[in-house]
């Protein structure tokens, strides 16, 4: 594995060769800020700030076609996962979202449609230096340098870029760019540790996760859930925009004699999430779902796969309407009795 | 706004026996969000707030609120609600009125006169969001902000909320209790938004809506939100038939943005709720904006406005506009 | 030389009306386009805006609404419901950039054969006009 470093003069030519590899990047559309492809010719400007829609939505579409079928015809017809893609500007958080996320994917059951892409994924990860107002990754196990997930960690130096290979695949990327990186030092390397430091000392908000995931069994019945549910709205901007939430709902769609089966994102906040057939509901009202988005992520997560599903980066309580923040909820949750 | 004044009021509602709580509003945990906020007892007065960043509407509260079913041998609980409205708010409340969606005896309305909200999002970019909550009052007409230890005043133009530069009625329509003098209803500025869409030619609002509708996440806080879409059973989440589908594409994003547009057709209050919560900021007060404007000019109807008055859609005059009939 | 393009008219006649102005027309042998898809329902204020929306998700060019004329409506005031919804649906979906040509309402009662088959011209014309619809058609079903 290599540390390179790219010189910015070379950003336009590498982001041109590598927008021949299917290239996705972070891109302002109509206001919204989400991973799109990157066409030969287009700049990329990596800003500061993280993308509203996680990168999630490239590796785990919100809605994916499981197969197809058709009157009269035997068996069915799946799709064909066969093209690679880079993913650039990765956030490290959402990186290790990824990493997360695999556990379950590879859990019981592998799946294929998941672990497909995210073979064929290259990611490229970008160090945080200017932390939004909500960023708690370090809370959580992360850092605004952490590769976990990544391919390839690329930092910004100033005058260059510090690109560290990470995985085979993501050394196999830099071996092609050869022609424009050079050797990096170990002052580059220096540097580097130096800035996430300082990254890091920058992050305004926490809470110390320790004993939480330990805490929230005994916490079922507390008034807290009452509390912090009191204004939620039901709907699925923090499970949808969160890069680590994976839950999917199943359904047909037919159309004359043909259909497919498609798996679309769920929220585990939406009314008929848990509902059964009978009309019956275990799950009846926010009270029980918003411990239960909690629980899953600070709690049941931790008892199956030893990691926390929740990578600080913030968007749900940066974007939630009604102001039920995580954050807070964590600190009541470690104030509780 | 006397908060004392307010709070003593609240406090005097949560204490009543037959009240189960009042909802209003509270500083939130950071920058410039503020929580709505149930209050079941006099103590909790002490942290109600109304400034210019109560924007959001309570009314939706009224009927989001889960009715479970009574078990066996219990007794349903027929306590009041109490709810802190502005005058957009308040026209929510009579809409559920006429619709009854809720019932007269079981909400005690707070009217709050209100001289306008500001729209954090335009000083987020001047004043960067803090950790800290910040503090935001009025101060004549314009707005006074404190940040990060500093007084500022803002300009109304420079903050005011678009639903507030349009506003007919800042004063509540309904009320059992009102805190505060009704304000000086302002000359409501031109709706430059449906304006600058409706000079379009068709294929040119085509592909405006169309950029807008590719963003929708169907993440349907737009209507959950909305104090009046409260349908037990919305289509939306239909299987049987399926109106519109639940795969997130170009064609099924369109059908839910007809569908919920419509849907508020001669209903909608302008509250702007919906395109408020948007997390990809689909203008969404254009669409309800539009049908409002035609019900408004062609039918001199607006909603909201009386509690005894009918819904639009389920009336009609004999003269009512058929010109597009064959 | 292209072929001239033959629009699918989505149509739903209220059946005391003109369902039975449609009928009067076939039985008294008037000529009118095969454009047609008639769906008929018990009142034109049964038509629920989301027919007209889904209708055009599934293929259609245009859509065309039918009822009794106001004061003939067989449950007295259906039709003037159906009035009030679908202009607002007219001036939603033109709002957003639909050619206003592929939605059409008319009054047609039962003894007007000869009104269904200027109405149904009209609306094949407009719909042919406007050119196949599918701003937001279902597309075919891909991956």
């Amino acid at each position: 594995m290599s540390a390179m470093l790219l010189p910015k003069d070379k950003w336009p030519e590498f982001t041109g060769r590598l927008a021949g590899k299917n290239l996705f990047a972070p891109a302002l559309q109509g206001g919204i800020k989400k991973f799109a492809p990157v066409a030969a010719g287009d700049t990329v400007t990596l800003d500061e700030g993280n993308t509203t829609v996680p990168p999630k939505a490239l590796l785990f579409p919100q809605t994916e076609t499981l197969f197809r079928f058709a009157e009269g015809e035997e068996g069915m017809e799946l799709p064909a996962i066969d093209e690679a893609a880079v993913l650039l500007g990765v956030r490290p958080c959402d990186a290790r979202a990824m990493a997360i996320v695999d556990k379950l994917f590879r859990w019981d059951y592998e799946d294929p449609y998941y672990l497909k892409r995210r073979e064929l994924a290259t990611i490229i990860g970008l160090a945080c230096s200017e932390p939004c107002l909500n960023c708690f990754c370090t809370s959580v196990g992360g850092g605004p340098a952490s590769t976990e997930g990544l391919d390839i960690l690329m930092v910004d130096l100033g005058e260059s870029y510090l690109l560290e290979g990470l995985t085979d695949k993501g050394q196999a990327l830099l071996d092609e760019f050869k022609d424009l990186l050079q050797e990096a030092g170990a002052d580059a390397l220096q540097r580097k540790e130096q800035l996430a430091q300082e990254a890091a000392a920058k992050i305004k908000r926490s809470v110390d996760t320790a004993g939480i995931p330990e805490a929230l069994p005994g916490l079922w019945e507390d008034p807290l859930w009452q509390r912090v549910s009191a204004a939620c709205l039901g709907c699925g901007i923090c499970t949808y925009l969160c890069p680590t939430c994976h839950c999917f709902d199943i359904q047909d769609e037919v159309e004359g004699a043909a259909g497919r089966r498609c798996r679309m994102w769920d929220s585990c906040m939406y009314a008929e999430y848990t509902k059964h057939t009978s009309g019956h509901n275990p799950r009846p009202t926010r009270r029980e779902r918003t411990r239960n988005r909690i629980n899953h992520k600070y709690s049941y997560y931790v008892d199956k796969f030893g990691v926390i599903a929740c990578v600080g980066c913030g968007r749900c309580s940066n974007l939630c309407p009604v102001n039920i923040d995580l954050i807070d909820i964590l600190r009541q949750v470690k104030a509780a009795p | 706004m006397d908060l004392n004044k307010l709070r003593e009021t609240a406090a005097g509602i949560v204490s009543r026996e037959d009240v189960k709580y009042l909802i209003g509003w509270r500083r939130g945990t950071f920058g410039y969000r503020v929580s709505p906020y149930f209050i079941e007892d006099a103590a909790g007065v002490e942290e109600l707030i109304f400034s210019p960043l109560c924007i959001s509407n309570l009314a939706t509260y009224l009927t989001l609120v889960e009715r479970l079913p009574v078990p066996r041998g219990q007794q349903p609980d027929e306590r009041k609600v109490a709810l802190l409205v502005k005058g957009c708010d308040s026209r929510a409340v009579n809409q559920l009125l006429v619709e009854k969606g809720i019932n007269r005896d079981r909400v005690i309305v707070v009217g709050l006169p209100c001289p306008g909200m500001v729209d954090w999002k335009l000083l987020a970019e001047k004043y960067p969001e803090t950790e800290a909550p910040v503090e935001m009052r009025w101060q004549g007409d314009d707005f006074l902000l404190v940040h990060n230890g500093q007084e500022i005043v803002v300009p109304r133009a420079e903050a005011l909320a678009e639903k507030c530069r349009l506003c007919r009625h800042p004063n509540p329509v309904i009320s059992d209790a009102t805190v505060g003098e009704p304000v000086q209803p302002w000359e409501p500025a031109e709706d430059s938004g449906v304006g600058e869409i409706e000079a379009k030619s068709a294929p040119e609002r085509w592909a405006y809506w169309e950029e807008q509708f590719s963003k929708c996440l169907r993440c349907y806080s737009c209507r959950n939100v909305c104090p009046l879409c409260y349908c037990e059973d919305c289509i939306l989440d239909r299987l049987n038939p399926t109106w519109v589908n639940r795969a997130f594409n170009f064609s099924e994003n369109t059908a839910f943005h007809l569908a919920r547009a419509f849907h508020l057709a001669g209903r909608c209050i302008e509250c702007g709720e919906c395109e408020r919560v948007c997390p990809a900021g689909i203008p969404l007060g254009r669409l309800n904006r539009k049908l409002a404007k035609t019900v408004r000019e062609e039918y001199g109807f607006e909603p909201g406005l009386d509690a005894e008055g009918e819904p639009f859609q389920a009336s009609y005059r004999p003269e009512d506009p058929e010109e597009f009939i064959l | 030389m292209s072929e001239q393009f033959e629009p699918n008219i989505v149509a739903f006649l209220c059946n005391w009306c003109s369902y039975a102005g449609a009928d009067l027309a076939g039985t008294s042998r008037i000529q009118y386009p095969a454009n047609i898809k008639v769906i008929r329902v018990m009142c034109s204020g049964r038509v629920n805006p989301l027919f007209v929306v889904n209708a055009l998700q599934q293929g259609a060019d245009g859509v065309l609404i039918s009822g009794c004329h106001p004061g003939d409506c067989h449950y007295m005031e259906g039709n003037f419901y159906a009035r009030r919804r679908l202009k607002l649906l007219k001036e939603l979906l033109e709002y957003i950039g639909v050619d206003p040509r592929r939605f059409n309402m008319s009054w047609v009662s039962a003894s007007e054969g000869h009104k269904w088959k200027e109405v149904v011209e009209k609306a094949v014309e407009d719909a042919r006009a406007a050119g196949p619809f599918n701003q937001f058609r279902r597309r075919q079903i891909g991956w």
